[in-house]
């Protein structure tokens, strides 16, 4: 029963990311910049890093779909480093910096293909504890959601604006969302446990309602301006 | 001496559809007056005029179609979501 309640939870997640996908590729889109590449990756591999753990909890699933588990790790890894890495970059507009920026999404994509294989060829490679490596995971991941928290969250101070704080706090709920699941795999703790799947909702529904708040108002003007 | 930031060919045709759609509603458009407000090099401002008409969204007595129209509501829009989520673009 609980196994099927979490699987349900990864695949509304996994829509969400999805779905978030969608209007996160749009300043790549528009703006034709590749630094902005990373946001709608990042929300990518975070919806791809929900549907492998959602087989991975799958009831009766056979030990290679438990595997799976692993490439929701590190699936989710990339998601945080690739949002981080746009954060960081969308503050840089010179030439220099551009290339920084290619040199490091080549080396991404060379480490993806690589824990990739990794995992899939596991004879070449022993793996220690999943735990373990969860854990060390799970703590990136916290760094790297703080450093997105900290970058909105400055943005927002040097401009006030009501619209600019809910992108900080979708954030913020996704690093607690990971330090709760942290202290679930260190103390078995139920409430983290439970409390980590709330956060990661919110936080995923709170950068929904960022995307439908914009194109909304927007297609209303639009409407408003034909008719 | 502060270094200008450099500007995409987006938020170039943005501008100029931005500055095209204020100025039609006082009097006639005159190149002059947009490039002075674009801060573009005369010649490369021709050549964006005439990529902008070939993309449909100006007319040739420089008045807005209705595809540039939707143009710069579209990247507004998302200059807006960008700044929602927190995300730094020139302005």
């Amino acid at each position: 029963m609980i196994t099927s309640v979490l699987v349900v939870i990864e695949a509304i997640s996994a829509v969400l990311g999805a779905a978030l996908t969608v209007f996160m590729i749009k300043p790549y889109l528009y703006t034709g910049e590749k630094r902005y590449i990373g946001l709608p990756l990042g929300f990518a591999f975070l919806s791809i890093s929900y549907i492998f753990q959602g087989i991975a909890l799958s009831p009766g699933a056979p030990p290679f779909i438990e595997d799976m588990k692993w490439l929701h790790l590190f699936t989710q890894a990339y998601a945080f480093i690739f949002l981080a890495v746009t954060y960081y970059f969308s503050k840089q507009t010179t030439r220099g910096k551009g290339l920084l920026w290619q040199i490091l999404f080549s080396i991404l994509i060379i480490v993806i293909l690589f824990s990739y294989i990794a995992v899939s060829i596991t004879p070449f490679f022993t793996l220690p504890s999943y735990k373990s490596v969860d854990e060390y995971f799970r703590s990136f991941n916290i760094i790297f959601a703080l450093y997105l928290s900290i970058s909105t969250l400055r943005s927002h101070a040097l401009k006030p604006d009501s619209k600019t704080i809910w992108a900080p706090l979708g954030y913020i709920l996704l690093a607690f969302s990971q330090y709760s699941f942290l202290i679930w795999s260190l103390d078995l703790s139920m409430a983290a446990f439970v409390g980590a799947h709330i956060l990661r909702l919110m936080g995923l529904l709170i950068f929904l309602y960022i995307s439908f708040e914009t194109f909304r108002i927007s297609s209303s003007v639009i409407v408003k301006k034909r008719a | 001496m502060k270094r200008l930031k450099r500007r995409d060919k987006m938020k170039i045709y943005a501008d100029i559809l931005s500055i095209v759609q204020s100025e039609t509603k006082k009097e006639k458009i005159v190149l002059t007056r947009i490039q002075q407000k674009t801060n573009v090099p005369f010649d490369r401002l021709k050549v964006y005029i005439s990529e902008m008409k070939e993309l449909g969204l100006v007319q040739n007595d420089f008045l807005l179609t209705e595809k540039g129209r939707q143009y710069l509501i579209e990247y507004n829009r998302v200059l807006d979501f960008m700044k929602r989520m927190g995300l730094e673009y020139p302005e």
